[in-house]
């Protein structure tokens, strides 16, 4: 009879589409950064532990500051214990049936792909759920059975005899710093004890996850397979219409698509690499901030934006220090932000060219290439035609238009317009109308400022390339929509430009504060037919650099009135207005972005709520103790995905008695760094171990995997694999140790490490610490590295494959003697794993 | 640009136009090959060892070592003489491999499925999975047709294939993957007499208005039963001489010592 359980840890970036991004949770219990004695006594007094535990707890934590940080393996030196806040409990009380779990919850399980029938059949279900198990379900047969499983606190409550009795065996306190720090502030977690001569078909579950910015996840699990018996464990945004900033305009969160590329917080733009969306009921935060009046935003309580924090209510702020924040932290009088400017990367057109198509009616339309040079002078053109100009439906004729008066406007146009297309134009009045207008016959010139700027109110745009132009031509644009939209009203020393497309404006805001220019957006509703007005008005403070820079005059001393809003650092900050919180029940979505993680929707910075935060770095250290007692057998299965800021160090230990079998099944993708080593000790004659290891390390990952064998009685058994797989500069490797102690006549012992290294950039480090003091034994050792090689992917390419396809098929081969072990939905959640750990990768 | 459709001269689907072939850095080993394929044609290409054969099939592959340093490969038209071997098969060109390679943990199922399915993609420009039931029925009337054994199918692809298993699963790999372009490295190799017969069923079967062959060859034996329409004898980079299968008796009668360049009068 025998034990098996399968922890599937899910990496943060991954986690959006089983649910995990959660919102409506209002903390209940979130305690203050670092580490102290006091914040021992607040956890055991939180939690109305026993006094051993507390007492328990207080000397692990003078182990772990004893201790110094371990100076082999992985660099540890991102790790900033202050900064990380030990204990959070997000609800008060545990869910004790299906009914009452969150829906979210169950929605989750519903999203893994879990069926129905054998979620019936799932003997418990235990969520880690921040750093508390919220919900576990003991079916009533294996209640019958006598099989125990519960979070490890209600354990402590419940069967405190029995954690008293084993906690800490296993992995003593002090065993490293780590498991000190476990000790010290460990919360949640399972506790499982299966009697003897019991079976548990079904797997059990729980499902781990990181879910706070800094927060560590100390969970302790413990269990106990009593003799002959058998267990199977398995561990387990934006409302739409919300507009996203993507290149050339702007689109609504449901309509962007994977492949757009979108503004970050960075101020470029990157492509979107995973839309999500999801049912959403519950509260949602309205957030109405300065500069653009007219936007509301429209979030779940967890979306994460860029704040600088409002110091005092009274103050305003002098320094901005940016911070990504939920929406259920923000406060009235915080800033949102946006990037200040928007950088190309290198795009610095000095020309702009399309290909339009010349000649209609009788004559067949020839693709053309026009080509003009982005003088100032052309610049500011192409503003006027944003403003004023105009091309006939028939695309033959492009015109501006102007007040009477406006001369050296059309002088303006006349000459840029002849040096760049040779064109002479007529001046045309309008029956019954003031003002003049440049005519040119020509459809080369009209198709082209049609291809670049659009035709109709509905379809005018900005297109991006223009910050990329240097500030003399940029602004030269904005001097050229102000020539036919701006206005200046004395009275109030007032700037305004007025225009009926939301975006021409909001690209125009962008474009100023490209310039340093501040300028705040509203909306004036107009009876209908009319269209609402999109008001622009320069923020005083900045009239003299607009005069300067845009209009080419020297100001006057700057307005006497503050700005609300403020440039700094590279973004504009925008106070909060007002936050109302509303009940909804509507979809929600969220992308994530290549590299930058973040986006710039309904006008402020927002990062992907389910990617890691990169400000600082998580730490997720666990302990597992497990006992498989005579005749017991036990498999533990986990699959980590955590995201790239999350040091894993977890300390995995099992003890196997007579004839007992201990099955380690572990999968590293995710994380910053991994130090894993699974253990096992053969205590009994004729136990046998195992550790199956996959270790995939990508760019800025280092996976320090591995396993320990610990032959201490005789003709006991083990075999390590380890896979590792390095790529992108990333490090993988297996650090083992097998120890065969004297009196373990007639052991046997097998190691196989097989590295793969995807390219030069990478690395893979094999340790393999042997140390044998018995000499009946028999102990082989096999280590391959290998390279892809080029005639296998010529081989697979030559079948239609593409090169990542390829290399991706040959990972899979190549971790297949693990995933094959594994329950068939999380092979198939392995492989998309290491597929998407390998696209883009190759090439 | 395509060929405007009124061109008075037909083009075969697979033009070879003066190919030159050498190895990165190294000396040329194909010096200048003019070859036409077209559908429901079978051309064989024998040579003797050493004569560059297969460097010729993997230079028309795309292998990434062998430089074309010359000359032109066309498909339907389409130069594709820069286009990796994922494009190229893609657009319907195979290459039975001599020496297949073996891809441990993938097994032979799974893998044909992928291939099918990245070319179907390819040619519908979105994922275009063929149904399972499919694939199977597909797979199961291949695999009978050829005397692959079911339990090849379970197995990680060429790992620990006995030679002949090998052949068999690349004459499977055609089958299921229906290309325009066939083309076989010394596929004869190793084959016992019935392996043999079965190989070249399956290049029998595959030929057709849909598809044409290029059998590479050391040995006239597979000709007995792959009766190719045209013979090129290829000697040190060149075709020396080109016949109907007839060329093919001659070349087991006399050798090839009668075809040297320098009989043929190449100045070599």
């Amino acid at each position: 009879m025998s034990t098996h359980e399968t922890e599937v840890v899910r990496g943060i970036r991954s986690d959006y589409e089983y649910g995990w991004a959660d919102s409506e949770q209002d903390y209940f219990f979130k305690s203050s950064r670092g580490l102290s004695h006091e914040l021992i006594d607040a956890i055991s007094d939180h939690k109305s532990e026993p006094d051993w535990m507390r007492q328990f707890r207080h000397k692990s934590l003078d182990y772990f500051l004893a201790r110094p940080m371990p100076s082999w393996g992985a660099d540890l030196s991102g790790i900033d214990f202050d900064n990380i806040y030990y204990y959070i409990k997000p609800t008060e009380k545990q869910a004790s049936s299906w009914e009452e779990l969150p829906s979210e919850i169950k929605d989750t399980w519903d999203k893994l792909g879990i069926p129905e029938a054998e979620k019936k059949y799932l003997a418990g279900v235990g969520a880690q759920y921040e750093s508390e198990v919220v919900y576990h379900k003991l079916q009533a047969d294996l209640e019958a059975k006598g099989v125990i499983f519960l979070d490890m606190d209600s354990a402590l409550r419940e069967h405190e005899d029995l954690v008293k009795q084993h906690m800490g065996t296993i992995i003593p306190q002090n065993d490293n710093k780590f498991a000190a720090l476990n000790s010290a502030v460990w919360s949640g977690g399972s506790f499982i004890y299966v009697p003897p001569g019991v079976r548990v078909e079904m797997p059990l579950q729980a499902y781990f996850r990181i879910n706070a910015e800094n927060m560590g996840q100390f969970e302790r699990t413990l269990i106990i397979v009593d003799e002959d018996a058998y267990v199977h464990y398995v561990e387990g945004c934006f409302c739409a219409g919300s507009t996203v900033r993507v290149r050339d305009g702007e689109k609504p969160i449901e309509e962007v698509a994977v492949g757009d590329e979108v503004l970050t917080h960075e101020g470029r733009f990157r492509r979107v690499r995973d839309t999500m969306s999801r049912r959403f009921e519950g509260p949602i935060f309205r957030i109405a901030f300065a500069g653009e009046s007219y936007r509301s935003l429209a979030v779940t309580p967890r979306h994460p934006f860029l704040v600088a924090t409002r110091k005092r209510a009274r103050d305003h702020n002098t320094t901005f220090e940016p911070e990504w924040k939920e929406a259920w932290e923000l406060r009235m009088g915080d800033y949102l932000a946006v990037p200040a400017s928007i950088d190309l990367e290198g795009e610095a057109p000095s020309h702009w060219g399309d290909d339009v198509l010349v000649g209609s009616g009788a004559r067949t339309a020839v693709a053309e290439r026009v080509e003009v040079a982005l003088t100032p002078g052309m610049c500011r053109v192409m503003g006027l035609y944003v403003a004023e100009g105009s091309v006939s439906a028939n695309t033959s004729y492009l015109s501006f238009d102007s007040a009477t008066h406006e001369q050296h406007l059309r002088d303006l146009v006349t000459d840029v317009l002849d040096e760049s297309f040779g064109l002479e134009p007529w001046l045309h009045s309008y029956d019954g109308r003031a003002g003049r207008s440049l005519r040119y016959s020509s459809v080369r010139a009209a198709r082209f400022f049609e291809q670049t700027f659009g035709r109709t109110t509905d379809e005018l745009r900005v297109p991006d390339w223009l910050f990329g132009l240097g500030a003399t031509e940029r602004a030269a644009f904005v001097r050229g929509l102000y020539d036919g939209e701006g206005s200046y009203d004395s009275v109030l020393n007032l700037h305004r430009i007025n225009q009926t497309n939301r975006e021409v404006a909001q690209r125009l805001r962008e474009l100023l504060l490209s310039l340093g220019i501040r300028a705040s957006l509203s909306r004036t509703d107009r009876p209908a037919p009319r269209r609402p007005m999109w008001q622009l008005a320069i923020c005083e403070a900045d009239n003299p650099l607009f005069e300067k820079l845009v209009l080419d005059y020297w100001s006057v001393a700057p307005g006497p009135r503050k700005a609300d809003v403020v440039l700094a650092d590279g973004y504009l900050w925008m106070p909060i207005r007002s936050i109302e919180k509303v009940q909804a029940n509507c979809t929600v979505y969220n992308l994530s972005v290549e590299e930058d993680e973040s986006y710039v929707c309904e006008g402020v910075v927002s990062h992907n709520c389910t990617a890691p935060i990169y400000s600082s770095d998580s730490l997720h250290s666990a302990v597992v103790e497990i006992i498989v007692k005579k005749g017991g057998r036990h498999r533990y299965t986990t699959i980590q995905n955590w995201s790239n800021n999350v040091y894993n160090l977890v300390t995995k230990r099992a003890v196997a008695y007579e004839n007992a079998t201990m099955e380690w099944v572990d999968g590293n993708l995710g994380s910053k760094v991994t130090m894993k080593y699974p253990a096992i000790w053969l205590m009994g004659e004729g136990a046998h171990g195992e550790v199956l290891s996959i270790a995939f390390g990508g760019k800025g990952q280092h996976q320090d995997a591995g396993g320990k064998v610990v032959h201490v009685a005789p003709r006991t058994t083990s075999v390590i694999t380890s896979k590792s797989i390095s790529k992108d500069g990333g490090r993988a490797g297996y650090r083992g140790l097998l120890e065969v102690a004297k009196g373990a006549v007639g052991s046997k012992s097998k190691v196989v490490c097989d590295a793969l290294i995807l390219d030069d950039e990478s690395r893979s480090d094999t340790y393999p610490y042997i140390q044998v003091d018995e000499n009946d034994v028999d102990l082989g050792h096999e280590a391959t590295v290998s390279k892809i090689g080029e005639e296998q992917l010529f081989y697979l390419m030559s079948r239609g494959l593409s090169e990542a396809e390829a290399s991706a098929m040959i990972v899979s081969g190549f971790v297949e003697p693990i995933t094959k072990e594994l329950p068939l939905e999380y092979a198939v959640e392995m492989n998309r794993l290491i597929q998407l750990q390998m696209e883009g990768s190759v090439g | 640009m395509h060929p405007s459709k009124g061109a008075l001269t037909h083009m075969a689907l697979l033009e070879i136009k003066n190919l030159h072939v050498a190895l990165e850095d190294g000396p040329e080993i194909v010096k200048g090959v003019d070859l036409a394929v077209d559908l429901n044609e079978k051309h064989a290409i024998m040579g003797p060892n050493g004569s560059g054969k297969s460097t010729l099939a993997y230079a028309l592959m795309g292998h990434p070592a062998y430089e074309i340093t010359e000359g032109q490969i066309l498909l339907d038209g389409e130069d594709v003489t820069e286009l990796g071997a994922d494009e190229r098969a893609q657009r319907g060109l195979f290459l039975a491999f001599q020496y297949p390679h073996a891809i441990p943990g993938v097994t032979v199922t799974s893998f044909l499925r992928s291939a099918i399915n990245a070319i179907r993609k390819a040619r519908a420009g979105e994922d275009d999975p063929i149904p399972i039931p499919e694939f199977r029925t597909a797979l199961l009337a291949a695999m009978e047709d050829l005397k692959v054994p079911r339990e090849l199918a379970s197995r990680y692809l060429n790992d620990g294939f006995s030679g002949g298993e090998k052949k068999r699963v690349e004459i499977l790999q055609m089958a299921l993957l229906k290309p325009r372009i066939a083309v076989l490295d010394e596929t004869d190799s190793g084959l016992d007499i019935d392996a043999l017969r079965i190989v070249a069923n399956g290049v029998n079967a595959l030929v057709g208005p849909e598809t044409g062959a290029l059998v590479i060859t050391h040995y006239q034996r597979i000709l007995n039963y792959v009766t190719p329409d045209f013979v090129h004898v290829f000697v040190d980079g060149r075709i020396v001489a080109e016949g109907g299968p007839e060329l093919a008796h001659r070349l087991e009668a006399e050798g090839y010592e009668a075809f040297t360049p320098a009989t043929v009068g190449g100045d070599a």
